[in-house]
């Protein structure tokens, strides 16, 4: 398995691009790459060769997270003022606008089956979840806090959940934290499962196998990824070679490769039999904050491909295969 | 068997004596001599016989006694025997002599041998072989020049006598003049060829001394044919085999020496070159043994240096450094501190001293080998490790690069060079290091695994990681560590973390599944440097399992658990960094790198008071020689000053005093120290020294640069700071950021937020809001951030509604800014755990008050800009307006003045033609009155009329061209001809002036009240106001402005216009005429008057 350079957008946006990820294939249209960047606009573009095709405005500062609806209909972004906005992807007709002050707004994902678009909620310490349907928050899943914060106990603030991540099966949902803390719920139950160790410093980015639902794959600060047995609650491996910020993890299609993108600003491919990277890619110049996989599907679509965005502005694009 | 036969006296009958069986008291001989008073010779056999067999003590009181006064009254007549007998005492003394070692007792021995020599001498003084026993004497005493004279003495009266020759021979031996002792010998042996061996034993001496090995080695073969027995001759031979330098050499010149020591154990030559023998065998004992002897029984210097020299080696060989060097001192001290003579003392004395720490002596001693042996590598070597140790690097160089270049394929030297150039040079080092491994593979050797592992340590150091790696690889060989860094086998990798430390479960497992997992002593290190380089390019998986490994196999390996303790801190994971300390302290918790860690750890778990104390053991533990604990207690002291919220100036300064103490103490023990020069920076920035500050930052932030292990970002942030202290907000700016990309992959949000407050300073207030939105989507928990945040869009927003211009589109950003401040500022108050931030509830609610209001202020201000923004349009629509009705009167303006140029013209051509007029009656006039005058006047007359009809032409040339214009040209004509029947009727031509004037007058002014008319109309539909009575104020100034613009305009035309005429002076003739009026019209009468 390998990367191959297909095409790069320099000054995609006019500042960082923070945010990427795809929309799936719908009958009309093939998959659409999303992104969104500090410049407070989501782009939409048409891939190989990353046609811009529309610029979304109306967030103030900076598009921070974009989720896509397994339909590929719809999609949300949402933006450093907390508020989600959810549009029609053709049409960029506003749907709805979410917000549950004090309540921030960071990692967000849409359940498999497209019912349930999960928030990840910054400071209160929980995970926010909207019915798609009457876009009404249905449920808060709430990370335990230690029993008697200490005036001097800094740890506290620190149950600050920046990721989400779904099982496959849509039945569990993990979220991490500023303070390295993994949590995972049973979704139905609202009810907390389990915590998982292995890091002390902010997990950005959290992915579960697509092939394994019990391995859950963690992007962290401390530079390592790990791999989780979101199930047993033991740490199954720890994967380290990057020289900073680990900021966005995605698992392959096949289930067989993870990517990272990184502060050290690549982007690395990890085969998960040698559990070792293989490939690094290097053309971005500055902090790589989010990697996408293409989602299977679409009429004619063979080859895998994956997306990455970087500080410098630009957006790239790889053949994975 | 030999015997003697005593006879007895007055009689036929003898005594037979057999000589192997004399009695033991040599008294009962005696006694036998004594009454049968035998011949004094048969005394001299029985003493030659005991000294033969040992028996000096028999063989001295025989002599003593053949010697006495007795002998002398009752042998007064044998003159021969008695003087044999005093030179054999003499001789017997002059050897004791020369073997004693004490001086008092050698000088007594030869007083005694010179009284016997002297006695002999009383009995007959022409006797020969006295003469040759006093030139033996003066020899042993070392009077080569009396020795000479007693020879010479026997010689010029008898030339051909042996023994005189043979000490002849020695004389010249002993002057060093080969050549002569050389053909004494060889005469001698002419005179009597059955000479003792010891006449060849010289001559193969000579041969020796003058280069010719061969017929030396033939001559002391011949000895010992002759005398097999001859203890010189076999050391001889033994040093010429050992010369050799072959085993088969080397193997019969020791056999020679045991020969020699066999027969005779007091040969001092055979006892040294034994004595070497057996300290390359270790047989130490016998070493001191024969070297003890061979001191005792010789004076010769050199000789006693060699036996001193080996005697040192014995001692230096078996590690007792204090004897050895008095003895390598002593073997000196018998050259005369001559190292030309024998140098090898020096050299050992100068490594016994290096290893008992004399390093001066040391150094003095191996300067004396290289006067000798200039070019020696090792002593080469030797003096580059002194130099070093001494501090005088460059010298210690300078050996050590010589000794490279004169052995280009010694190893070590390279080795040694490489050392020494670790600190000054790391290229050079490396190329050392590297010249050394490719020599020793070339050679067949194996390299050594402190070689590698040196290589690998500098690529290390240069970054040359890939490079570092193979090296650490080779140098550590085949290994568990080697399956595991290759990631080849599939090792089981559950628990491989810092956090299982203490699992050694993992290696029990792996030894039953078959891996070894030793270590070998030898390989520690290397393998520690392999896990810190893992560690450093981030495979931080096979760096813990090295760790982990190492401490395995060796508990005690303290820098395991701390680099183990560093990872963990480096994953946040203070209380695990902190378990490994503590581990590392239970094996020696006097640690300063332990403590040093420890105070750390403490620090950034904000436990400041526990932190002091653990830097102060650190301090303690190296009697206060670490930097690294006294720079601890510094920046301690310094984070207590600033550290206070509420800045006590006292507490502040003392603190500062107490860093800036230490730092100074550190940079005072190494004055390169980076870490203290920068503390000192910062103490100075602290009391507004900026520029000395700035100074010292720079030449850190230089001297930084180009090694792994030397990475100071402080330094380029302290360095901003005080750009940014100084107002330099632009190099500030570039400062930050160049750090952030730098060090950290732009990920500080501290420096983030240092780059904000930068452009707030700077009133920069996008960037500065741009910056804190990237600081706050990197560390979103801070809420500093997000408070920044919404005072830099207050304080943007307020910055805007104060401009006195403000477009509409400003203001409508001012709105969106006041609009997500308040949303910014409403979030915090509402968010929980504000008080572990500092926030107050208040005070955030004040700023979403003041934020409401600047809100509601910014929205009245949008309605006003948005209707200023209507008015500048309507203003633009007047100006418009404006601007058509100025090129109405333009062009009005064109059409009056070209009406003023064409009556003018008319004008002109009127006068020109009355002028004409007149002359032509005066003409006429003056013909009718002269009838019938002379030819000239009718010339005169012709002429004229000639010149007339060209004038008539020109005025009907004119005519036709006004003609052909319009019909108002035609109206001016018929003026004209009216004004020609009225010659003196001036003021209807004024009046027609006037009249002209009046109706352009008129024009203009309709002209000019159209536009006013219009303007008026137009200001009140576009305005569309309800106040007329404004527009009514407006419209006729306007009109008056531009009466007055007209009036000025006409007039200045009409000045213009009447100055154009002057073009000729006929023309201005007749205007000046014209002007004139009266005085032109009596000059006409005049002229009438006259005709």
């Amino acid at each position: 398995m390998k990367l191959a350079g297909l095409k790069s957008i320099e000054n995609a946006h006019e500042d960082s691009v923070w945010a990427a990820t795809w929309v799936p294939a719908t009958e009309d249209r093939p998959a659409l790459l999303l992104t969104g960047s500090l410049d407070e606009t989501v782009k939409l573009w048409r891939p190989d060769e990353l046609d811009l095709v529309r610029t979304n405005t109306g967030h103030s500062l900076g598009v921070a997270a974009l989720a896509a609806h397994p339909s590929g209909i719809i999609a949300a972004s949402s933006s450093i003022d907390s508020f989600v906005r959810v549009f029609d992807v053709d049409t960029n007709a506003t749907i709805a606008v979410l917000e549950a002050p004090p309540s921030e707004v960071w990692g967000m994902q849409f359940e498999p089956k497209g019912t349930i678009l999960a928030v990840a909620g910054g400071s209160s310490a929980s995970v926010k979840l909207w019915d798609t349907a009457s876009w009404r928050l249905i449920s808060t899943l709430s990370i335990p806090r230690p029993d008697a914060p200490k005036p001097s106990d800094k740890t506290s603030s620190k149950k600050f959940v920046l990721s989400v991540a779904w099982s496959p099966n849509g039945k569990r949902l993990a979220c991490g934290s500023m303070d390295g803390t993994i949590c995972v719920f049973d979704v139905d139950r609202s009810k907390l499962l389990h915590q998982l160790e292995g890091h002390n410093m902010p997990v950005r980015s959290l992915v579960f196998s697509p092939v394994d639902p019990r391995v859950l794959f963690s992007g962290s600060d401390d530079g390592h990824v790990n791999m989780h047995d979101a199930e047993g609650k033991t740490l199954l491996g720890s994967m380290s070679g990057h020289t900073s910020w680990v900021l966005s993890v995605d698992a392959s299609p096949d289930g067989g490769a993870i990517a990272t993108g990184s502060s050290d600003r690549t982007v690395r491919l990890w085969d998960l039999k040698m559990r070792a990277a293989i490939q690094t890619m290097s053309n971005h110049n500055d902090q790589v904050w989010s990697v996408a996989f293409r989602p299977p599907g679409g009429t004619g679509v063979r080859a895998g491909r994956l997306a990455s965005v970087s500080d410098d502005k630009s957006v790239s694009l790889y053949d994975y295969s | 068997m030999a015997s003697v036969y005593i006879p007895v006296q007055n009689s036929e009958e003898e005594v037979r004596v057999v000589l192997d069986q004399l009695p033991r008291d040599a008294s009962d001989i005696l006694d036998i001599l004594k009454a049968e008073q035998a011949p004094l010779d048969l005394w001299l056999i029985i003493a030659r016989e005991y000294f033969k067999q040992g028996k000096i003590e028999q063989f001295r009181q025989i002599l003593e006694e053949g010697s006495s006064s007795d002998i002398d009254e009752y042998y007064a007549d044998v003159k021969y025997e008695r003087i044999a007998i005093l030179n054999a005492l003499g001789a017997y003394y002059s050897y004791l002599g020369k073997t004693e070692t004490k001086n008092r007792e050698k000088e007594e021995q030869f007083i005694s041998a010179t009284r016997y020599y002297n006695k002999a001498s009383r009995i007959d003084m022409h006797e020969p072989s006295t003469w040759v026993g006093k030139g033996q004497l003066l020899l042993a005493k070392g009077e080569i020049d009396n020795a000479l004279q007693a020879f010479k003495i026997v010689l010029d009266t008898a030339p051909d006598n042996v023994p005189a020759l043979l000490g002849q021979a020695s004389v010249e031996f002993n002057r060093g003049r080969f050549s002569e002792s050389l053909q004494l010998y060889k005469r001698a042996l002419q005179v009597f060829p059955g000479c003792p061996a010891a006449v060849r034993l010289g001559i193969g001496l000579c041969r020796y001394k003058l280069g010719q090995l061969d017929k030396a080695r033939q001559a002391f073969d011949r000895v010992l044919q002759l005398d097999p027995d001859n203890v010189e001759a076999l050391v001889a031979l033994g040093i010429m085999d050992l010369q050799a330098n072959d085993s088969i050499g080397m193997r019969k010149g020791m056999d020679r020496m045991q020969q020699a020591f066999e027969i005779y154990p007091y040969c001092a030559s055979a006892l040294n070159y034994l004595a070497n023998h057996f300290f390359f065998t270790g047989q130490h004992f016998l070493v001191e043994q024969l070297t003890e002897t061979a001191l005792a029984v010789t004076t010769h210097g050199p000789t006693k240096s060699h036996s001193f020299y080996n005697l040192a080696r014995s001692y230096h060989s078996k590690g007792d450094f204090e004897k050895a060097g008095m003895y390598y001192m002593a073997a000196i001290k018998e050259t005369n501190n001559n190292p030309h003579e024998f140098v090898f003392p020096y050299f050992g004395l100068g490594q016994v001293q290096l290893k008992l720490g004399e390093l001066k002596g040391s150094v003095f001693n191996f300067e004396k080998v290289l006067e000798v042996y200039p070019d020696n590598c090792e002593t080469l070597k030797a003096l580059g490790h002194l130099y070093t140790q001494l501090g005088q690097n460059e010298k210690a160089l300078e050996y050590m690069r010589k000794a490279t270049k004169l052995d280009p394929r010694d190893a070590q030297a390279f080795v040694g060079l490489g050392e020494l150039l670790i600190s000054s040079d790391t290229g050079a080092a490396l190329d050392a290091f590297k010249m050394a491994r490719t020599l020793m593979k070339k050679g067949g050797q194996e390299v050594p695994i402190e070689v590698l592992n040196d290589i690998g340590a500098l690529h290390f150091e240069r970054e040359e990681f890939e490079s570092a790696l193979e090296n650490f690889k080779e140098a550590l060989g085949d290994g568990i560590w080697i399956s595991f860094l290759d990631e080849k086998e599939n090792l089981e990798q559950t628990g491989v973390s810092v956090l299982g430390y203490k699992d050694t479960g993992i290696f029990h497992r792996l030894i039953e599944s078959g891996h070894s997992v030793d270590v070998p002593w030898n390989k520690v290190t290397t393998l520690f440097n392999l896990a810190r380089l893992l560690e450093q390019i981030h495979k931080t998986e096979a760096a813990t399992f090295m760790y982990r490994l190492i401490l395995f196999k060796y508990p005690g390996y303290i820098d395991a658990y701390l680099r183990l303790a560093a990872s963990a801190k480096a994953q946040n994971n203070l209380p695990l960094a902190i378990e490994l300390v503590n581990e590392a302290l239970k094996v020696d918790d006097k640690n300063p790198n332990a403590l040093s860690l420890l105070g750390e750890l403490e620090l950034k778990n904000d436990d400041w008071v526990k932190a002091k104390e653990t830097f102060r053991a650190a301090n303690d533990a190296t009697d206060g020689k670490d930097s690294y604990a006294i720079l601890s207690l510094g920046n301690w002291n310094y984070f207590a000053a600033m550290r206070n919220e509420k800045r006590n100036p006292k507490l502040e300064a003392t603190h500062l005093e107490k860093a800036k103490e230490l730092y100074t103490k550190v940079l005072t023990q190494h004055n390169s120290n980076m870490y203290a020069a920068n503390g000192s920076g910062i103490v100075l920035a602290e009391k507004g020294q900026f520029d000395i500050a700035k100074d010292v930052f720079t030449q850190v932030q230089e001297a930084a640069s180009g090694s792994v292990f030397l990475q100071m970002p402080d330094v380029w942030v302290n360095l901003a700071h005080v750009y940014f202290a100084q107002g330099n907000f632009a190099l500030t700016v570039k400062m930050y950021q160049n750090c952030l990309r730098k060090f950290f992959y732009n990920t500080d949000s501290q420096i983030l937020l240092y780059l904000a407050r930068t452009h707030y300073e700077a009133e920069q207030w996008q960037e500065c809001k741009k910056t804190l939105l990237r600081a706050i989507h990197l560390t979103p928990s801070n809420y500093t951030f997000r408070f920044d945040l919404g005072a830099v869009m207050q304080k943007s927003s307020s910055s805007t509604l104060q401009k006195k211009k403000r477009t509409a589109d400003e203001v409508r950003s001012t709105v969106a800014e006041a609009e997500n401040a308040v949303r910014v500022f409403t979030q915090l108050s509402a968010a929980s755990d504000l008080h572990v931030h500092g926030f107050d509830s208040k005070k955030i609610q004040t700023h979403v008050q003041y934020c409401s209001h600047l809100l509601e202020a910014a929205k009245v201000h949008r309605e006003a800009a948005e209707q200023e923004e209507l008015q500048n349009r309507q203003r633009l629509e007047v100006a418009r307006q404006a601007a058509l009705a100025e090129e109405a009167r333009r062009k009005a303006e064109e059409q009056r003045k070209y009406q003023l140029e064409k009556r003018k013209q008319e004008e002109e051509l009127r006068r020109l033609k009355q002028e004409e007029e007149k002359f032509q009656r005066i003409k006429e006039q003056w013909k009718s009155s002269t009838p019938g005058s002379n030819k000239r006047k009718d010339r005169v007359e012709d002429d004229d009329g000639e010149s007339k009809p060209s004038e008539r032409r020109r005025k009907k040339g004119g005519k036709r061209r006004k003609k052909d214009k319009s019909s108002r040209a035609r109206h001016y004509e018929d003026d004209e001809e009216e004004a020609a029947t009225m010659d003196d009727h001036n003021e209807v031509e004024d009046e027609d002036a006037n009249t002209n004037y009046n109706r352009e007058d008129e024009m203009t002014t309709q002209e000019a009240e159209e536009p006013v008319d219009d303007d008026a109309h137009d200001l009140l539909a576009a305005a569309g106001l309800e106040d007329p009575d404004v527009d009514d104020d407006e419209v006729p100034t306007s009109g008056v402005r531009r009466r007055r613009a007209l009036s000025s305009s006409d007039e200045e035309g009409e000045l213009m216009e009447e100055s154009h005429p002057n073009s000729s002076p006929q023309k201005e003739k007749e205007e000046s005429n014209g002007e004139a009026g009266d005085p032109n019209m009596e000059e006409e009468e005049e002229e009438e008057e006259a005709n």
